[in-house]
């Protein structure tokens, strides 16, 4: 069966004294697969050492039978969506995306079919020729999920993948993630936001301080979850109309407007906020630019669910 | 996964292309290629400021001419323009992508690290070259110019352009060896350019240094092609002239030690751009 699986077997890996993930077994099967856990917690790290960006200290690491060490049948396989927010110099969307597959043996006229294709996907297509230096937040997003999935991975790996998207290319990315899990892919999305990973995954791996604290379905928890008050940070051109009506949803506990553009609301059912907000936006018609649950609200579902936040971590 | 290319030599020649014409537009073509346009320039705008400046009597005798190109190759030329050429461009095969925090994109292609390294420094060589062979020829050129008539019949000369292209081999075979010093010292030090002003410093020492020193040197083994002997310094430690086929060998096995070694190194290159 580890033919069709990820595979961590007693995974360590240490930057020098300081421990980076420990003792990570895990098997994940196709589907969405959500990787949660607060900043720090050890997320990226064992994304990168799936895709061999970095080497793990101990253990043994298989995706779909490929060990992380062999790049040529490796990312035949993978897909990786990366949190750098960081692209080649002067390069286009369209450019950066021909010379991945370029690299991927694709001749010409294939790499302009699967590039133009995965533009369309992502919604980019009109900015296809223009340079990424000159994009915004949630367009490089975009762009690292085509240059993600432009080769038609089995295994898509994505880290923070929908950070500094709006409400609209939020529904719009997972939907994408969605069908592609539907269609037997391995989709890997990590989140520091639970909510954000709950709605959309068919398991979940919890991971805090570098260990796996708990993985497989999360509704068992969730209900304790959304007894507990989340923060989320929205941006917007109209702060206090997005605030006002806000306020009206039963489980918005405060709305606060923090300056012209930044306005923080507390809720007990995050998934019906983000759900409502987008209608918010469209009857209204204000823009919201980014939509961000804060990060010490998931650390205080974490030290909630794991304790005093020490729970299982090792540092 | 469907319709992916397999493995293959025709795969493998596509991706060494690609990565070496990535590297070409990147050393070439781009903001970055300015510091290097300005380097490889000095010896031609020395040479207009020297044709310029020519008293007229020099100007009626270009004898010396020959000589003159022979001296600057040597001390400007091959020692200093070429050298930090190399290592401005090969340096930053996988360093600056390393500062500019992109190269993750290219190790999440389907590629061995050792096609990787041997794309980025066929893409550093071919740069190196396109830039210094025509540099060093349009020196030469400016050299005899203020000479006149007289200057650029001497220059056209087969003795002079066999001469001329001996130089050329030289540039070339510094371009090989000197660049797979300098992909190895990109990817072995945060700052490269401090070893490269050290190993610059040996390999201006050489002329002092005993026989056996001397052969750990890579400038050595290339003024042994030099068509026009140049009198170093006083202090000079007189060496035995290396054999041309020996010479060859020993840049050769140079070359593939260190672009082995590269290899290696980057078999092993982890992203963590934090630390870098």
């Amino acid at each position: 069966m580890s033919g069709d699986r990820i595979v961590f077997k007693g995974v360590s890996r240490f930057y020098g004294e300081v421990l980076g993930v420990n003792r990570i077994n895990l098997e994940i099967a196709p589907g969405l697969t959500g990787l949660v856990g607060p900043n720090g917690s050890g997320k990226s790290t064992l994304m990168h050492l799936m895709t061999g960006l970095l080497r793990p200290s101990r253990g043994e690491i298989t995706v779909l039978g490929v060990r992380p060490d062999q790049p040529e049948d490796l990312f035949r396989l993978v897909g990786y969506c990366t949190q750098y927010d960081s692209f080649p110099g002067g390069a286009t969307g369209l450019s950066f995306l021909l010379y991945a597959l370029a690299l991927h043996g694709y001749s010409r006229d294939e790499a302009e079919t699967r590039a133009w294709t995965a533009l369309e996907r992502v919604g980019l297509t009109d900015a296809a020729k223009r340079r990424i230096a000159g994009y915004s937040k949630g367009m490089r997003q975009r762009i690292k999920l085509a240059h993600a999935h432009c080769h038609d991975p089995q295994v898509l790996v994505l880290d923070e993948p929908l950070n500094g998207l709006d409400p609209m290319g939020r529904a719009e990315m997972i939907e994408l993630f969605s069908s592609l899990a539907k269609g037997g892919k391995h989709v890997i999305v990590s989140s520091h936001i639970l909510h954000e990973v709950d709605v959309i995954s068919d398991g979940v791996i919890m991971i805090h301080g570098g260990s796996v604290v708990a993985e497989g379905a999360i509704r068992a928890v969730r209900g304790e979850i959304t007894s507990h008050p989340i923060q989320v940070l929205v941006r917007s051109d109209r702060p206090h109309i997005v605030a006002s009506k806000a306020f009206e949803l039963p489980h918005v506990v405060e709305a606060r407007v923090l300056d012209e553009r930044n306005l923080l609301i507390r809720t007990r059912d995050a998934d019906d906020f983000f759900a409502r907000l987008t209608r918010i936006v469209l009857d209204n018609g204000v823009e919201v630019e980014t939509v961000a649950p804060s990060d010490e609200s998931v650390h205080a579902v974490y030290d909630y669910l794991i304790g005093d936040g020490s729970g299982g971590g090792t540092t | 996964m469907t319709d992916q290319p397999r493995d293959s030599a025709g795969v493998r020649r596509m991706q060494i292309r690609t990565l070496a014409l990535s590297e070409i537009r990147r050393c070439l073509f781009s903001p970055k290629a300015l510091p290097l346009v300005l380097l490889v320039g000095m010896p031609i705008a020395l040479m207009i400021l020297r044709a310029l400046f020519m008293p007229s009597s020099m100007r009626a005798n270009p004898s010396h001419a020959t000589t003159e190109f022979a001296e600057v190759f040597h001390f400007f030329l091959l020692r200093f323009v070429v050298f930090f050429a190399n290592a401005l461009i090969f340096v930053r095969l996988f360093r600056g992508e390393i500062l500019e925090q992109s190269l993750h994109y290219t190790l999440l292609a389907p590629l061995p690290r050792k096609v990787l390294v041997l794309g980025k420094y066929l893409g550093g060589l071919l740069s190196a070259v396109f830039l210094l062979v025509p540099a060093t020829a349009l020196t030469y050129f400016l050299v005899f110019l203020p000479h006149g008539a007289k200057g650029l019949s001497i220059m056209f000369s087969p003795t002079s352009l066999g001469q001329l292209a001996r130089y050329e081999l030289i540039v070339v075979l510094a371009c090989i060896s000197y660049g797979a010093l300098f992909l190895l010292a990109g990817l072995f030090f945060k700052n490269p350019m401090v070893p490269a002003v050290l190993f610059l410093g040996w390999e201006l020492l050489t002329p002092f240094l005993p026989q056996l020193l001397k052969s750990l040197s890579l400038v050595h083994y290339l003024v042994s092609f030099t068509p026009v002997p140049v009198s170093v310094a006083a202090f000079a430690i007189l060496a035995n002239p290396v054999a041309w086929w020996a010479a060859l060998l020993a840049l050769a096995t140079a070359t593939a030690l260190l672009i082995f070694l590269a290899s290696q190194v980057a078999g092993k290159l982890e992203i963590s751009y934090s630390a870098d």
